[in-house]
């Protein structure tokens, strides 16, 4: 059996409990996925202002058909739609502070998703993963492993400051540099598509080889923690 | 009035910067706007020579920032092209001469002045970079197919990131022939690496040269094919956004041919 997830996120912002719909679940199945959430409220209902949020703007059927649902059933306080400019609000902090962001979640094994750009540097306290593309010009550091899911064009220091067993693995490997540890190794240019390769130190030199036929983990015989 | 200021950028220095902003500030005029384009390159103005007013100076952006004199007084009326003003750098100063704060105040009268301000900013990411854009909205960055240049629009589109700017990607002097060659980067592989939305693709063009020299507009030249590239980005800019990108070639087709005899494929 499949468990489905909820067609109705809430969380809480300032004063108001903001309440997010999926687009495309049915009304009625929202309306289930509601009482879920709301029944348990009842008794503090009056005082509790909600912000609905369901991806199209207050005048839309569906927008209306949930808020009327929302009204009858509990008696809250107010339900408004998300102010556009909240949302802008939203989107220009996020902008502003995606460095803060990196930095606040770099204590441990950090993910990013997106393109890492020339100039910026990225360090992790252990392992650095990176669902995205690396430019050139930019620098990656990490206590641990470092896996690029995407093209690797930049620099990346893995095992910093001297966990030799680290790894550089990246979908297209094309590095401008990589560190190992203590060791440097010069990437070579590539034209076009990289291979899926990965560096790691061998008798104290860096070595590159193809992930697929050489992958140091095949022989592991249950899986181990980095 | 409340004029929209756009900053062309691109970090790295001779990639045609001026070139793209005195044209696209002639089109959008051309297209019943009031543009001002603004030289933030101060100590080494070079706008006002490519649109043939540097005989006109008076006053420049560093005497209105310090209120010698009004913001209009300062704007110079192309000789040419109605709705089309220079706002000048100044020669004799040097990038400290503005701030940032000092380019929000006067930005804020522009607003009420125009319908579009450029910001011609200067190479670099120092001062002259943080003056340029302090009050922008947008960004159109100024990239040439080669590996020094993406690098350095690579780090001011991130740079813009974090200042809340979005930025389009405009692709300068494309030679067609080097690229179905492999011997230049396409423009897809600059999107691929820069991966920002493409306002227009301008190939190399000797006229270029003939109207920075000559003081003249180069949209003016109907003959040249990166005036007219610059035409279509100005008309992308200016509520058009989904007018499609032609793609320079070496050959043009049959259809093409007949196509912009009679006035389409423009």
């Amino acid at each position: 059996m499949i468990e489905q997830t909820s067609s109705v996120r809430m969380k809480g912002v300032g004063d108001s409990l903001w309440v997010t719909v999926l687009p495309d679940s049915p009304v009625e199945r929202i309306q289930e996925d509601l009482a879920k959430l709301f029944d348990p409220l009842r008794h503090m209902a009056h005082a509790t202002r909600v912000v609905l949020d369901t991806g199209t703007p207050d005048s839309d059927d569906r927008y209306r058909q949930i808020h009327t649902y929302l009204k009858n059933t509990y008696q809250l306080k107010e339900i408004v739609a998300p102010k556009e400019k909240a949302k802008h609000e939203e989107k220009r902090f996020k902008m502003k502070n995606s460095d803060n962001t990196i930095a606040k979640h770099s204590r441990d094994t950090l993910v990013l998703a997106g393109r890492v750009r020339s100039g910026q540097s990225v360090s992790a306290r252990k392992h650095l993963i990176i669902m995205g593309d690396v430019n050139p010009g930019c620098d990656l550091t990490a206590g641990g492993d470092i896996l690029v899911l995407g093209s690797l064009l930049g620099t990346a220091a893995a095992g910093q400051p001297n966990n030799d067993e680290a790894i550089i693995l990246a979908l297209d490997f094309r590095p401008l540099q990589v560190k190992i540890g203590n060791v440097v190794a010069a990437g070579l240019p590539a034209k076009g598509q990289g291979m899926t390769e990965f560096a790691h130190l061998e008798d104290g030199a860096i070595v590159v080889e193809s992930y697929l036929s050489a992958n140091p983990f095949k022989r592991m015989p249950w899986p181990v923690v980095r | 009035m409340n004029g929209k200021i756009i900053v062309i950028s691109s970090g790295k220095g001779g990639v045609g910067k001026t070139t793209a902003t005195a044209s696209i500030g002639a089109a959008l005029a051309m297209e019943g706007k009031k543009v001002a384009v603004v030289d933030m390159d101060i100590g080494l103005r070079n706008l006002d020579v490519v649109m043939g007013l540097e005989n006109r100076i008076v006053f420049n952006i560093v005497d209105v920032a310090r209120s010698k004199c009004k913001l209009t007084q300062a704007a110079i009326k192309s000789r040419r092209i109605d709705n089309l003003f220079l706002i000048p750098a100044s020669q004799s100063d040097n990038k400290d001469a503005l701030t940032p704060q000092d380019m929000i105040r006067i930005s804020k009268k522009m607003r009420t002045e125009f319908d579009f301000i450029l910001m011609d900013c200067p190479a670099g990411i120092e001062r002259g970079f943080e003056n340029a854009v302090a009050a922008a909205d947008e960004a159109v960055i100024v990239c040439t197919p080669e590996v020094s240049s993406v690098r350095d629009a690579d780090r001011v589109i991130g740079l813009l990131y974090a200042k809340e700017i979005p930025s389009k990607l405009l692709i300068n002097r494309i030679v067609p022939a080097m690229v179905e060659r492999g011997d230049m980067l396409s423009h897809q592989d600059v999107v691929d690496v820069l991966s920002i939305d493409l306002v227009g693709l301008v190939e190399v063009d000797d006229q270029v040269v003939v109207a920075t020299n000559s003081g003249t507009p180069l949209i003016m030249q109907n003959d040249s094919r990166a005036g007219q590239a610059f035409k279509r980005i100005a008309m992308r800019l200016n509520g058009q956004p989904d007018l499609p990108i032609e793609i320079p070639s070496t050959s043009k087709s049959l259809w093409k041919k007949i196509g912009s005899k009679i006035g389409f494929g423009k």
